[in-house]
């Protein structure tokens, strides 16, 4: 693709000069951004000067080329952003390769900023569901705070067991036409955005190594261990070694990834509502085995939503009695229930106000003129310039975004105008902020787009401490004046340059503290719903390799023998096509057709709608490895991306299924291999384990079923064994056993002593169930590792020699009696270890019901 | 105009047994309740004695005085059990003087509101001022209210007519409204039952700036002999509060056309149904559905009982 980009003349840096130029000229209503982060008046920024020699040594092209592996990056991390129809994660996150640079100089001014900030939103937080002097005084209009919905009066005077109550803030930053960067909006109800940025930053990483090694910038990982602090130090004094976890509202959420790596990051673990429970005004974590305690909760679920019983009825995403544990004190919320209030243009109007009455200082950090619709003069002012202002309701809803007056409708207005009316003390207005515009790489060369920065503190030891840059966004289109996701913003990577003379991190001089070394709670158990998504990724992830290879079987057959019917190998193919019907379930099509077989083996491959094929197994285990994203490797998500790429990879009538095949056994391979070499044998690996070993288990018994139980003459069974042989893995063995006359003489009783019997063969049934007890062991299923282990003996006893003789009933008894078995086992393990809660009602009591009601 | 006696401003005592039950068709294996299960005190109640069962007993129980100071309680029950009985029983000394409706005609609606927003304290104003989830300022209510409340009529006037007003047009009826009905609604059908009015009336008050909130708690029902029995009798009633200059709180119960006296028993205010649910929960269950009973007794008991 990038072999049809012509290379501008002068380079692609002068070109985008001379389109920042051009734009500057024709500036219209609303007018193009102020300044530019690359290229000011004088020529390319200061600290710019490396990022502009990348742009002009690459050329457009060597950009494209960035850009595209940014993209395959992003893909092969498995970042999403966005949700899809079916509830899935959509694949919505775009990274432009080059970064944003500041400055040391320029950060720490922006963070002396940033840190006032916060303090004072820390300090109107208490007061709020304290004293609220600020109310009481009028420093605030009352109307501002009690009217807005993240006021959550059921969480009035709950304190966390910390000098702050804002743990989190988030600062949604853009540039004024002077340069100096303004506060558009705080985000304080459970910001997102730093597992972005983290993300972000690792791809970036390896898109643009050479300039990322020829900068000193500061690193982002320190962040996230003070985070963790953080969240220790606020659990309730109780608790020894506390135990954290990050509450999300599910994979289907729109931040899932963020909320998911954020817990990876810190190695908490990732928890939704389901897996929480409450008793005795304590929130627990229910395990497969039991209940543990739960002392803090990083909360990416909305304050009204997260607890049915005092807050929305309806929610499913909450815990009941979760405000009131926190009242007891028995558990942390982060950011506390309440704490959204605070997202509210509103209050950001009065901020001057009340920092001046709170701190008796002005405020650092700039924001744009804004007009309070409450107050009748101001009021006036907004409702006769409409059409130049960023009208911002207090709070933000569905049906409820700010509206931009300059690209609304004579009718539009009018509408605005009477909602305003209707309700003036819930609007604001903003001055449109000029912004900057940063360079994104698209096939024209470089355009200039709109940029919000995102920033992001936590409140540790006294202090806010901050993710060194954060998350800038850009806008979809260079007019485009919206810079948000739903508008289809781009992210970029945040550089701050390292100060000359900086000191180490801070958590190296904290990591020596004992609180911060405190290490966590013991290895927590699982929740029921991750042990059942780690089980089906095993089981999926075992489905698609076995299935895999015996399509890989079937059609070489069908290569040799679809055009020689009658011949042996003819008779073999159609005996290991039934057997493929048999153990995928999928009803053959037309095999009389021309091509009809060869088609329906591709469907068995490719098509992801049927139950039973490779593209349905490995979607269920991707979506399934979505949800329990904290549980795995990062080394997973290239080789799950790889997978996909490889079954959405175009196919035509004439592409050969084989190589298809070996990519894909290839893949799965290597994800065995992730599990094999990079998990600890704890409870997580033991149900990913144990889902594979039954599903292997099951695969293998129905595939003898399906082939040696019917019995058929010795040529045509010695042909159709070899094949299964070569299924299951075996066929080396098996001729090099018998080329040394060691196995046995008949193929089908060595095919069942290799595939049934055999406890040196890791493709042995009996080697499944070998393994099983030990997993059932970790799961701390004592019970279940009996059944195992009686399985196992009955199938130890049997004597093979017997089975693979003439007649066959006895064989297919033992394999259908094995097949129940299994079965039932595998219903006893998710009956047993993957138990949802009952279903979850609320009443309210009716209106007046007396005695004669 | 309901009857209202001098009698009925005596000092009295009262106990009040409120029972709720809720059964269900399969076991309930978590039940978490928020209920106000104890009385609060107010300027003409004095709470005697306060006792809450819960069967099967309860795995905790909990109080604290919520944000509007009522008393509020969280209650977990994690034994199974297909039937939740909870029983309040308050004994409370009430007495209601006379609202001096001559001293509330020294302003007019307008002066009022214009007195309250310079003199009363934000919080407290603004808190009951603003629509709520119940009570929705709509066209339909701002209409109605400027009707009976209109800014240059005294303000005791103002408050009996809307009192005296909802009473008249609006029949008593129960089951024609719900936990979920609004109030453009209710102006609609016309018809509603103690809840519905106290929340028109809050929403007419809050429609032209004078602060309201809604009082939830009973009200005798005893009918004295020869006496017509008051709507509502033996259940949980609810009325309406307004506030006026000088900082008190005027109570107006437009079920029955009269202002508050001594036969009211207070449970809670907020403002709205929504603040001061008597009792909600949240149950984990197999069960497809529940029944509920409630049984409320006021008795007057004499003093030193």
């Amino acid at each position: 693709m990038s072999a049809q980009v012509d290379e501008q003349p002068g380079g692609a840096l002068e070109a985008y000069r001379a389109l920042l130029a051009s734009r500057a000229v024709e500036r219209g209503e609303p007018s193009a951004p102020a300044v530019d982060e690359l290229i000011g008046n004088g020529g390319v920024r200061p600290d710019h000067e490396l990022l502009a020699h990348t742009v002009t040594a690459m050329g457009t092209t060597g950009l494209l080329t960035r850009a595209a592996r940014a993209r395959r990056f992003v893909q092969s991390d498995g970042v999403t952003y966005g949700s899809t129809d079916d509830g899935g994660q959509a694949r919505n996150w775009h990274l432009d390769p080059l970064p944003v640079v500041l400055g040391a100089q320029e950060w720490a001014g922006l963070e002396a900023g940033l840190a006032q900030r916060a303090h004072l939103l820390d300090l109107v937080l208490a007061d709020l569901y304290g004293e609220r002097t600020l109310l009481h005084r009028r420093v605030v209009p009352a109307e501002v705070v009690l009217g807005h919905p993240g006021f959550v009066r059921q969480a009035d005077r709950v304190r966390l067991p910390s000098p702050h109550q804002l743990l989190m803030s988030a600062t949604d930053l853009a540039r004024g036409s002077d340069g100096a960067w303004q506060v558009i909006a705080d985000r304080t109800q459970a910001p997102s955005g730093a597992g972005y940025a983290m993300a972000n930053r690792r791809i970036i990483t390896r898109t643009m190594p050479a300039l990322h090694r020829g900068t000193d910038l500061a690193r982002l990982r320190s962040f996230f261990h003070t985070m963790r602090v953080a969240l220790h130090d606020v659990a309730p004094e109780t608790s020894e070694a506390p135990r954290v976890v990050v509450l999300s509202p599910g994979a289907g959420s729109e931040t899932a990834f963020d909320q998911a790596f954020m817990a990876t990051l810190l190695g908490f673990p990732l928890v939704e509502a389901d897996d929480l429970t409450m008793r005795d005004g304590r929130v627990w974590v229910r395990t497969t085995g039991r209940l543990e305690p739960v002392d803090v909760i990083l909360r990416r679920v909305d304050a009204l939503w997260s607890d049915p019983l005092d807050l929305r009825a309806d929610s499913q995403l909450g815990v009941p009695g979760l405000v009131e544990a926190t009242r007891r004190g028995t558990v942390a919320v982060v950011n506390p229930l309440g704490a959204g209030v605070l997202e509210n243009p509103g209050l950001q109007h009065f901020l001057g106000a009340v920092a001046r009455e709170v701190l008796g200082e002005d405020l650092a950090l700039g924001m744009p003129l804004s007009w309070w619709c409450g107050d009748d003069r101001q009021r006036s002012y907004v409702l006769a310039h409409l059409d130049e202002l960023v009208l911002k309701p207090l709070w933000r809803d569905v049906d409820n975004e700010s509206e931009f007056g300059w690209a609304l409708s004579r009718a539009e207005l009018d509408r605005l105008r009477a909602r305003i009316e209707a309700q003036p003390w819930a609007w604001c207005a903003q001055e449109p902020l000029p912004d900057s515009s940063a360079p994104v790489v698209t096939r024209d060369g470089l355009e200039p787009r709109r940029l919000v920065l995102r920033t992001f503190a936590v409140a540790e030891g006294g202090d806010y401490r901050f993710l060194p840059g954060g998350l800038a966004r850009v806008a979809a289109s260079m007019d485009e004046y919206r810079v948000t996701g739903s508008a289809g913003a781009l992210a970029k990577d945040v550089w701050v340059l390292s100060a000359p003379d900086a000191a180490a991190p801070p958590w190296v001089e904290r990591s020596s503290r004992p609180a911060a070394v405190a290490e966590p709670a013991p290895t927590a158990g699982l929740a029921p719903r991750v042990a059942e998504d780690l089980f089906w990724i095993g089981r999926y992830a075992e489905r698609a390799e076995g299935t895999a290879r015996l399509l890989k079987v079937a059609d070489d057959l069908t290569e040799d023998f679809d055009n020689r019917p009658g011949s042996l190998g003819a008779a073999a193919m159609t005996a290991v096509l039934d057997a493929v019907g048999a153990v995928t379930t999928v009803p053959a099509g037309d095999a009389r057709e021309p091509g009809g077989r060869v088609r329906h083996l591709r469907t068995l491959v490719t098509d992801r709608r049927t139950p039973g094929t490779i593209a349905y197994a490995v979607d269920r285990l991707v979506q399934g490895s979505q949800q329990v994203r904290d549980q795995l490797s990062l080394d997973t998500w290239p080789i799950l991306s790889r997978l996909e790429e490889t079954l959405s990879a175009e196919q035509t009538e004439e592409s050969q299924l084989q190589p298809l095949l070996e990519r894909l056994i290839e893949s799965l391979l290597a994800l065995a291999g992730v599990m094999a070499q990079s998990m600890v044998r704890d409870r997580t690996w033991a149900y990913i384990d144990a889902g594979s070993r039954l599903e292997r288990a099951q695969l293998t018994v129905a595939l003898l079923a399906a082939t040696l139980a019917p019995g058929r003459s010795p040529v045509l069974e010695g042909q159709v064994t070899e094949a299964i042989l070569v299924a299951g893995e075996s066929i080396i063995t098996h001729r090099r056993r018998s080329a040394a006359g060691l196995g046995p003489a008949s193929p089908v009783h060595s095919a069942l002593d290799l595939l049934l019997l055999d406890v040196d063969n890791p493709r042995s049934v009996i080697f499944q169930l070998d393994r099983l007890g030990p997993d059932l062991e970790l799961m701390g299923d004592g019970e279940r590792r009996t059944q195992v282990a009686e399985i196992a003996q009955r199938l130890r006893a049997a004597d093979v020699h017997r089975l693979a003789g003439h007649d066959r009933t006895a064989l297919d008894q033992l394999l259908v009696r094995l097949g129940a078995e299994l079965r039932d086992l595998a219903d006893a393990v998710e009956r047993r270890h993957f138990v949802r809660k009952a279903p979850q009602r609320t009443h309210v009591t009716e209106w007046t019901l007396g005695r004669d009601a | 105009m309901g009857t209202q006696t001098d009698a009925d401003f005596e000092p009295r005592r009262y106990r009040v047994r409120h029972r709720t039950t809720y059964s269900y068709a399969a076991d309930v294996t978590g039940c978490y309740e928020r209920g106000c299960l104890h009385p609060r005190e107010t300027p003409s109640q004095q709470v005697r004695s306060n006792t809450i069962e819960v069967s099967p007993e309860p795995d905790l129980m909990t109080e604290h005085v919520d944000h509007f100071g009522n008393h509020s309680h969280y209650v977990e029950v994690r034994t199974p059990h297909t039937e939740l009985a909870v029983t309040k029983t308050s004994v409370v000394d009430v007495a209601w003087p006379r609202t001096d409706l001559d001293e509330l005609d020294r302003h007019t609606v307008a002066e009022a509101v214009e007195l309250l927003a310079g003199e009363a304290d934000p919080v407290e104003r603004v808190s009951y001022l603003l629509p709520s989830a119940l009570v929705d300022l709509s066209p339909e209510v701002r209409a109605y209210a400027a009707r009976l409340l209109p800014g240059d009529r005294p303000l005791g006037e103002a408050v009996l007519d809307l009192t005296r007003t909802i009473f008249a047009e609006f029949r008593y009826a129960k089951g024609a409204t719900s936990v979920k009905t609004t109030l453009p609604e209710l102006l609609e059908k016309r018809e509603g039952v103690c809840q519905d009015f106290a929340h028109l009336a809050v929403g007419c008050l809050r429609a032209v700036g004078l602060p309201a909130r809604y009082v939830s708690g009973y009200l005798e029902t005893q009918p004295p002999p020869g006496r017509p029995k008051l709507a509502g009798s033996d259940a949980s009633h609810a009325w309406a509060s307004v506030l006026v200059p000088g900082g008190t709180w005027v109570d107006l119960d437009p079920t029955n056309d009269h202002l508050a006296d001594s036969r009211y028993v207070v449970t809670a205010w907020g403002r709205d149904f929504r603040d001061v649910s008597p009792l909600k929960g949240v149950i984990f269950t197999e069960s497809p559905s529940s029944r509920l009973e409630v049984a409320v007794d006021v008795t007057r008991l004499e003093q030193g009982d």
